[in-house]
């Protein structure tokens, strides 16, 4: 008898036991919400396309929401669905949608496409698109959309990386041209000096890059203005930043940081116009995008702003910034890259009334990639009250160059020499040194002289 | 012997055998749910990533076998070497003063009345459920460099700004504070637990001797928590090495690395590696030296059975 109370009461637990662990697993194994049950395929034929995109500014996340909203009120077999993600979640959350075969399929892209084209990871655009809208991209965006002929990305704008920003009033009180900007470095260090006296506490002359990672993609452009050449020998076989120009580079910085005219601790993101709009700083080193921030956050502070060239180091000769990208890009794993190029080209490569709104709202701070666009936009009656417009389409964006094309790893190694020299934490021999050595270890490990630009 | 008596304890030993492995079965059984989880989610993940560890793979092209290449270049990384190197730093600067501070704390528990150590207890809980990015955040405004509450404190007695999350010397001791902050809470409990525990006719015996406080504390406390001690000592170090939110929040791992703590390096890589080889070799790495140091921890501080 007891033995069989015993056997049920086992029978009951193992069966409870089962319950459990189904009951687990089923919960674990529920479904993606906003992932169709079959890859994109919904009811009467309509094709699901899902679209990230960065939170950018204020303007262009509302740019982006409408042009998805018209697209799909537009026709009725393909819908498009968005996903606006957050910069700093963007590389996580990508990472992990890839790695479940669940990547997006067309999303935002930012700088080169080499790496990414090596990997696979991109569709070839000439498929799904037509060739004639390709060919509409000025020269200046084609490096970033495709390699040898073959298309992987449409790029929606450029915009050059490093502008300098400077609040005219706080220029006027101290007794500088606030007119135009310090043309040279000397210049810019003169300004600082007459500046600094009249600032509040807590308040500084300049606001410029400080931590390595920004370093690393934003003064590029600086680094070819001092030395005529990035941080790679042409045949990318050995570091190229041993030399009078990158140190003198970095010397500067030290003299922005050891004199007190740039804060100690960013006080806001490079990025960000949050610094610059509060009026905690008189110059600002950002991207032209910045502008677009000021215009939506800090409207008082429009007319208050002188927009101009970064201060050059080579007389004249050359730029000091690169012209960033956002690109849209299709998934190579999509199955529904066809429904995603015909998205791509309407909205991108499609009616320029479509980009328009995004270039006003954007304060005329970025340069759109089809002259077609860039006629319609100068034709807005908001143009003429922007006179930035010219300053970052007219002269400082065609000369840029564009961003480097080698890994981030040999950005950062120069990125990390600069901020040790500035902040003292090495001296700009040392500093090199270290840096050559990180950079020859990504070329070893990489094998870049077999990946270097053929030109 | 003869054979009846060796039949005899042959016979017994089935019986009791019989007796011991009966439950057996329903044990595994029992066993299954979680077996059948840790299987999913941890097991099979392991022999997967070493698998991986490898092979190069991007998602995207099928993965290629390139035998030890991602651990010697891990290895061969003086970024990964240094990124274990401030892990142990930021052991030392966070776990010994969270035992410390929860020993003096835990002390003051067991002194004084039970309602003012419920309040202290509760008191001292309150950051432990508070979340690690709340934390970052809030510590982040407290080391504002103009604006924030430490450096306006500090500007009353005329001391000017200091970058504290902007610069490299420090950084890694701004992050260790909050580090201990949310610590405290946990290891104190478990210290006051642990007193509470220690029968008080020790003291008494002690008193009578004419012991005082500190030779309670070195002959008595002390060794009666040892084994607590031990149990500390290790989690807090693979949790302390471990770290990861409150440099991601605080500094991005900034500046100049001076707080890219070893998870954290490894998460930068997966982020911004193409290929995911790299990532998962300084992850098994990173497990093989957390392992190590707590096997020595182990064999250095024998856990005894306390004397009844």
């Amino acid at each position: 008898m007891a033995i069989h109370t015993s056997r049920k009461r086992r029978f009951v637990l193992s069966a409870l036991g089962v319950i459990t662990a189904v009951g687990l697993l089923a919960g674990c194994g529920s479904s993606t919400p906003g992932q169709g049950a079959d890859e994109g395929k919904g009811e009467a034929g309509v094709t699901t396309v899902q679209f990230w995109h960065r939170t950018f500014t204020p303007a262009e996340n509302a740019w982006y929401k409408e042009i998805v909203k018209k697209y799909n009120a537009s026709q009725d077999k393909i819908k498009v669905v968005d996903t606006e993600v957050p910069g700093d979640a963007w590389d996580q959350k990508m990472k992990a949608a890839q790695a479940a075969g669940r990547a997006p399929d067309i999303y935002t892209h930012p700088g080169s496409i080499q790496d990414a084209v090596n990997a696979g990871q991109l569709y070839e655009l000439n498929k799904v698109v037509d060739q004639a809208k390709l060919d509409e991209i000025i020269d200046a965006a084609q490096p970033v959309s495709q390699i040898d002929g073959k298309y992987y990305a449409y790029p929606l704008l450029l915009e050059p990386q490093a502008v300098l920003f400077w609040n005219k009033a706080m220029l006027d009180k101290a007794g500088v041209d606030s007119s135009v900007g310090p043309a040279t470095w000397d210049d810019l260090l003169a300004a600082c000096a007459k500046i600094q006296p009249t600032l509040a506490k807590g308040t500084y002359c300049i606001a410029p890059a400080s931590d390595a990672g920004t370093f690393a993609w934003s003064t590029v452009g600086q680094q070819y203005n001092f030395a005529g050449h990035t941080a790679l020998s042409a045949d990318w076989s050995k570091p190229d930043i041993n030399n009078d120009s990158y140190k003198e580079l970095m010397s500067k910085y030290k003299e922005l940081w050891d004199k007190g005219y740039m804060p100690k601790q960013a006080l806001a993101a490079y990025q960000e116009g949050k610094d610059f709009g509060e009026q905690k700083v008189a110059f600002k080193v950002s991207g032209s995008w910045m502008m677009s921030e000021i215009g939506s956050d800090f409207k008082d502070m429009l007319t208050n702003t002188g927009v101009g060239k970064f201060p050059d180091a080579s007389g004249g000769e050359r730029t000091a910034t690169t012209l960033g990208n956002f690109k849209w890009v299709i998934d190579a794993k999509s199955k529904n890259a066809e429904a995603a190029g015909k998205f791509l080209e309407w909205a991108l490569a499609g009616d320029p009334a479509n980009l328009v709104p995004f270039f006003v709202d954007t304060q005329f701070t970025k340069v759109p990639v089809r002259q077609s666009v860039q006629d319609a936009v100068a034709k807005d009656e908001g143009a003429a009250k922007a006179p930035w417009s010219k300053v970052v389409i007219d002269e400082i964006a065609p000369t840029a160059i564009p961003e480097p094309t080698y890994p981030w790893d040999v950005s950062l190694a120069v990125g990390t020499a600069m901020e040790s020299v500035m902040k003292g934490a090495a001296t700009p021999d040392a500093a090199i040194a270290t840096a050559e050595k990180a950079i020859q270890t990504v070329i070893d490990r990489d094998k870049l002289s077999e990946k270097a630009p053929k030109n | 012997m003869t054979t009846a008596t060796q039949d005899a304890r042959r016979r017994r030993s089935e019986r009791h055998d019989r007796y011991r492995y009966r439950d057996t079965k329903l044990a595994l059984l029992m066993l299954a749910p979680v077996l059948l989880l840790l299987g999913i989610f941890v097991i099979w993940p392991a022999v997967y990533a070493g698998f991986l560890s490898f092979q190069d793979w991007s998602f995207y092209k099928d993965p290629v076998f390139v035998g030890f290449k991602n651990f010697t270049d891990v290895l061969s990384d003086p970024l990964f070497l240094a990124t274990i190197g401030r892990g142990f730093m930021f052991v030392l600067m966070t776990v010994p003063p969270m035992l410390v501070l929860a020993y003096l704390f835990s002390s003051l528990v067991v002194a004084v009345s039970r309602r003012f150590a419920s309040i202290l207890k509760v008191s001292v809980y309150i950051p432990t459920i508070i979340s690690g990015v709340i934390t970052s955040i809030i510590f982040v405004l407290i080391y504002n460099y103009s604006g924030g509450l430490l450096n306006a404190f500090l500007g009353l007695f005329g001391i000017d700004p200091v970058a504290w999350i902007g610069d490299p010397a420090w950084a890694l001791l701004a992050i260790a504070i909050p580090a201990v902050w949310l610590g405290m809470g946990l290891t104190s409990l478990i210290m006051v637990a642990a007193m509470v525990d220690i029968p008080t006719e020790y003291y008494e015996a002690a008193a009578m001797e004419g012991a005082g406080w500190w030779q309670k504390t070195f002959y008595i406390t002390i060794p009666q928590m040892k084994n607590v001690f031990l149990y500390l000592l290790v989690t807090g170090f693979v949790a302390a090495i471990q770290q990861f939110e409150l440099p991601l929040v605080m500094t991005g791992g900034g500046p100049l690395d001076s707080t890219t703590l070893p998870n954290l390096f490894i998460f930068n890589h997966f982020r911004n590696d193409i290929n995911v080889g790299y990532s998962i070799a300084a992850a098994l790495l990173l497990f093989v030296v957390l392992g190590s140091v707590s096997a020595l921890v182990f064999k250095f501080v024998n856990s005894e059975r306390l004397v009844d």
